[in-house]
């Protein structure tokens, strides 16, 4: 057996990963030791690991920018501008995701280390699925980002919605998982390989494969449908979104969905670009339904947190439809940078408006109807506006980081037209379900102004941080979105 | 080790038979109320994957088929310790697992 | 395909897999559904014989039969107050019938397209399972997979205890 080669290794282009996934490790030992009182500490501990991890991307940007992508473990993973960018988006969801524990797990006495251990390692298998190049890396980070999550929705174990959110999740999720498996079994049988530029080679080259492959592709859709909660995979998103512990929803509504997000671009444009308007077309249709369901029925909730888990529906129908756009190859890099941008854009504002849910939120877990936001227009005049902002910016209106990712979107499949008309019928449901949108985010911003209430909020020093944060990034990606954007497009795969 | 000669059941028997177990796993996670029997579905669903994996493996002479089984064992081992966890957890204090009862959530 | 002891064998694992699974998914009584299941995933370890995966099969006893079988068992005494379950099945028959028949019919069509082809079938060479123990750990073939997988079994370590603590 010969050597390893160090170059054909490259472990520094997987160093982010590896800071978080040691740090797991050693915090899972020193949690042993932190008394139960001052679990806290487990708390720091673990974001001084993901500012590690954010230092060690921030020295891989210069350097992927001038070198471009670069292939590790001898091509099982890909570390270009696309991953990285998604990196920096889940390294900062994961803090975000601890800042907002710290308050909340002791408020409602289910604060246990664990908590932090699993959220490191449920955004390692994000990470590694946004470089994934196999099929096979695809499912075990897939599985590394959903097992860490089932076990969070349930960590509020005594509350009857926790567990059974985490149960439902789990099953939905084992489900999906094995569509996934099913699909890249029959792809392998259709291409002989699960490696991904593989497969492109494969499928075009030899013809008589095509209906296994084709078949397989679409078991992987659906099991990358599930995870990002798109028509008519999306059944689990109400019940898991309410029930999970709030901090986890922020979370996952953002890691889980952009994983889902990075593997699925993944593997369609590297792999499929041969039969790229097979799945363009039933993308688009897929982003049209999830548009209309996610936003029609996101009207008639009362729940903050159910309204938010359909607003979420609704946004991966936006991101869909960029996806959709990037079947042409002339602008698939355009529509990519749409895709990421937009999921950054989405992260800032949907972890701001969480931040809210989670300071109106009572420590028994009640305080989660959109009625509870009265009166923090006067009692709360900061926050309220934050809350105001993020709710625009999901609308799309403008000065907001929503509105520059959904022109990005339409424009990047409005390019794409010529290839397949079917994406501007898409692109009107776009704008119109937009229209929609603002019946029930403009409804949370007159409760909170309009209504008179006791506008009760707990907002402690590590909110505040996480509100005024991502309320300045939603400002910034909306009022100079340029600079960011052209890091997205470059971001592309080559 | 089989001869050639011997080898008579051509891989294509073994991916049909795996794809009526994996509609068969299917059907028992979309009917079955029980979480138990629905975790027993998925587990048919994963093990007729693997069943396709090694007849295309065997067909192309190839072990990377192979190794995919061997995580897709490890992940269902994941997915049981997990799931039966969870599912103990919650009879524990609803004392029923049948997913038409667990709806105290509605919107 | 004439008649010989392996096309024998095939067709009993075969009876064997989804007579199992058959079972699993119609039965009532829980704890004879996970009795089928055993059956199901003995069929199928006697395939991977038939497909001359001898350590793949030999895995398949271990893991599944030996312990995932067996903690389902566990499971389901456990929650033996709902052992007898009498209603067996859930309010959405009819979607589940619509999209089980559209998935049959979609891979049945695929699968038997692919019966037209030709599909090679040659001799396994004899160091196969060699072959699969290199290819797990080396840094060229499936090491980032397999680390990843052990960080995987030590998540699902850490998130077992933390339900069972509650």
């Amino acid at each position: 057996m010969q050597l390893p080669i160090l170059e054909s290794i490259n472990l520094m282009a997987v160093l982010p990963v590896l800071i978080i996934a040691g740090w797991a490790c050693v915090l899972l030992v020193f949690d042993l030791l932190i008394p139960r009182s001052r679990k806290h500490w487990t708390a720091w501990l673990a974001l001084v690991g993901l500012l590690g991890a954010a230092v060690a991307l921030f020295f891989q940007i210069g350097h992927f920018a001038r070198l471009g992508s670069e292939a590790a473990f001898d091509g099982m993973v890909t570390v270009d501008g696309f991953s990285i960018f998604l990196q920096v988006v889940f390294v900062l969801t994961a803090i975000v995701g601890v800042l907002l524990a710290l308050d909340y797990l002791p408020r409602h006495g289910i604060e246990r280390g664990e908590y932090y251990v699993l959220l490191l390692f449920t955004t390692i298998g994000m990470m590694i699925m946004s470089m994934a190049a196999d099929l096979i890396v695809v499912f075990v980070a897939l599985e590394l980002l959903s097992i860490p999550l089932y076990i969070l929705s349930g960590f509020a174990g005594m509350r009857e919605t926790s567990e059974e959110a985490a149960l439902k999740y789990f099953l939905l999720g084992a489900f999906a998982s094995s569509f996934l498996v099913y699909g890249i079994a029959l792809t392998y049988g259709g291409t002989g390989t699960t490696r991904l530029t593989g497969i492109a080679q494969a499928v075009t080259s030899d013809a008589l494969n095509l209906p296994l492959t084709t078949v397989g592709m679409g078991l992987l859709l659906v099991g990358l449908g599930f995870k990002v909660a798109a028509v008519p995979f999306h059944m689990w998103t109400p019940d898991v979104y309410q029930g999970a512990p709030t901090p986890v929803t922020a979370f996952m509504s953002v890691g889980a969905k952009a994983g889902g997000f990075a593997a699925l671009i993944r593997v369609l444009v590297t792999a499929f670009p041969a039969i790229a308007s097979e799945w363009g077309t039933l993308i688009a249709v897929i982003a049209g339904l999830t548009m209309l369901l996610g936003n029609i029925v996101a009207i008639s909730q009362s729940n903050i947190k159910r309204m938010l888990a359909y607003s979420s529906i609704a946004h991966a129908g936006y991101i869909l439809l960029a996806v959709a756009a990037a079947q042409r190859s002339e602008n698939a890099s355009f529509a990519i940078g749409a895709v990421v941008f937009y999921l950054l854009a989405y992260a800032l504002t949907n972890l701001g408006a969480f931040t809210v849910a989670i300071a109106v939120e009572r420590d028994d877990g009640t305080g989660t109807e959109i009625d509870d936001f009265a009166g923090l227009g006067k009692t709360r005049p900061w926050m309220a506006l934050a809350m105001a902002l993020f709710m625009l910016s999901l609308t799309g209106m403008p000065i907001s980081g929503g509105l520059v990712g959904k022109v990005f979107v339409f424009q990047a499949a409005l390019q794409a037209v010529p290839g397949d008309p079917l994406l501007l019928a898409v692109v009107i449901i776009g704008v119109l379900t937009s229209v929609v949108s603002a019946f029930y985010y403009l409804k949370v911003i007159m409760v909170m102004y309009m209504r008179e209430g006791e506008g009760k909020a707990v907002l402690p020093l590590a909110l505040k941080t996480v509100l005024a944060a991502t309320a300045f990034g939603t400002l910034v990606l909306g009022i100079i979105p340029g600079p960011v954007f052209q890091m997205a497009q470059r971001a592309m795969l080559k | 080790m089989l001869d050639q000669a011997n080898f008579l059941v051509p891989p294509i028997y073994y991916v049909a038979l795996s794809g009526i177990l994996f509609i068969l796993g299917m059907v028992g996670v979309l009917l079955r109320r029980n979480a138990i029997l629905i975790f027993m579905s998925v587990e048919l669903m994963l093990n007729s994957a693997n069943l396709a994996f090694v007849a295309f493996a065997r067909s192309f002479l190839d072990v990377n088929g192979q190794v995919f089984v061997f995580f897709v064992m490890t992940v269902a081992a994941v997915e049981v310790a997990v799931g039966l966890a969870l599912i103990v957890a919650i009879f524990r204090t609803r004392r029923s697992i049948d997913i038409d009862e667990l709806h105290s959530m509605e919107g | 395909m004439t008649i010989t002891p392996i096309t024998i064998a095939f067709f009993i694992m075969a009876a064997f897999t989804l007579g199992g699974s058959l079972g699993v998914v119609t039965n009532r009584n829980l704890f004879h559904a996970a009795l089928y299941l055993v059956l199901a995933l003995f069929g199928v370890a006697g395939l991977f014989v038939l497909l001359e995966a001898p350590f793949l099969a030999a895995v398949q006893v271990l893991v599944y039969v030996g312990a995932i079988a067996v903690l389902i068992t566990i499971t389901i005494m456990v929650t033996r107050r709902i052992m007898g379950v009498t209603e067996s099945v859930n309010r959405q028959w009819p979607l589940a019938a619509g999209v089980s028949a559209i998935m049959a019919i979609t891979l049945g069509f695929v699968v038997l397209d692919r019966f037209a082809g030709k599909l090679p079938v040659a001799a396994v060479p004899g160091d196969n399972i060699v072959r699969l123990g290199e290819a797990l750990v080396n840094y060229d073939a499936y090491l980032v997979p397999f680390e990843v997988a052990s960080v995987l079994l030590l998540a699902a370590m850490i998130g077992a205890i933390v339900v069972a603590r509650e």
